[in-house]
């Protein structure tokens, strides 16, 4: 890897999550016309984020649902008493 | 229960979503919902700042997260290193990262990317898992994460710089190799 693909391999996650200021982000724009290796690793990169937070969504299970409220009820009856 | 009620039905799913992605158990993500929600009723009527709620109720379940973890007596967290995702050789690596597809149709392979990157997010140590989980799934941002954490806000962002990486290079190899290293 080059000494500016590191620079910027470093802050990629910033740049993604738009935590960097304008100066570092042009210049990681400059970098990623020229370096098609360094888009392809940034692509890649927001890929797999992308992915992941389409495959997190969960649904609690209804039986899970209906024993959690029943178990609160409960719980904070027994508490209050 | 009337507010507790209202609570339970807004956060319910998310903080089940959160125990799930963190320990990968049914039953350890139920404990972690029950502990939390309990936990919190205790101090609610201290409570003011609405907009700050969802973030309270994520640091409980943080805290009842750990507390499992340290229960099960897991091995001591990894470090994930950042040169590990350097080429030796100075070249750059290609990496096969499948597309997410709504089609109906698709249905059996949505399945099985669910399970590869559910197990490869449970194979990341715990630390980078609670920032990943926090900031990627849950959407909190740097701040909050830190808050939520009790870190630095620097620590989030090497945390979540580093278990991306971790993501794409386990994700990559189940499809270049054919199974989930």
């Amino acid at each position: 890897m080059k000494e500016d693909c590191r620079k910027y391999f470093e802050r990629i996650s910033e740049y993604l999550d738009g935590e960097l200021d304008d100066e570092i982000c042009r210049k990681i724009e400059a970098h990623l016309e020229e370096c098609p290796e360094c888009r392809e690793c940034l692509n890649s990169l927001k890929k797999t984020i992308q992915l992941c937070k389409e495959a997190g969504k969960e649904a609690i299970p209804s039986d899970i649902h209906e024993r959690l409220r029943s178990n609160l009820r409960q719980l904070l009856k027994r508490r209050s008493q | 229960m009337g507010a507790m009620e209202k609570i339970v039905e807004r956060y319910e799913n998310q903080l089940f979503t959160f125990g799930l992605k963190m320990c990968g158990h049914v039953q350890d993500a139920e404990d972690i919902v029950q502990e939390t929600f309990l936990n919190a009723f205790r101090y609610l009527d201290r409570f003011r700042e609405e907009t700050k709620l969802r973030n309270w109720l994520f640091k409980i379940a943080t805290r009842a997260c750990i507390r499992k973890r340290r229960k099960k007596k897991c091995e001591p967290d990894k470090e994930i290193s950042l040169e590990s995702f350097v080429q030796k050789d100075g070249s750059h690596a290609r990496y096969e990262i499948p597309d997410w597809s709504d089609d109906p149709s698709k249905n059996v392979l949505r399945s099985e990317l669910k399970q590869v990157i559910d197990a490869a997010v449970l194979s990341l140590p715990t630390k980078y898992r609670l920032v990943f989980n926090l900031r990627d799934i849950e959407g909190f941002n740097t701040e909050e994460t830190a808050e939520i954490l009790g870190i630095s806000a620097q620590s989030v962002k090497t945390r979540l710089h580093r278990a991306r990486f971790f993501l794409r290079e386990k994700i990559s190899n189940h499809f270049v190799e054919g199974k989930v290293q």
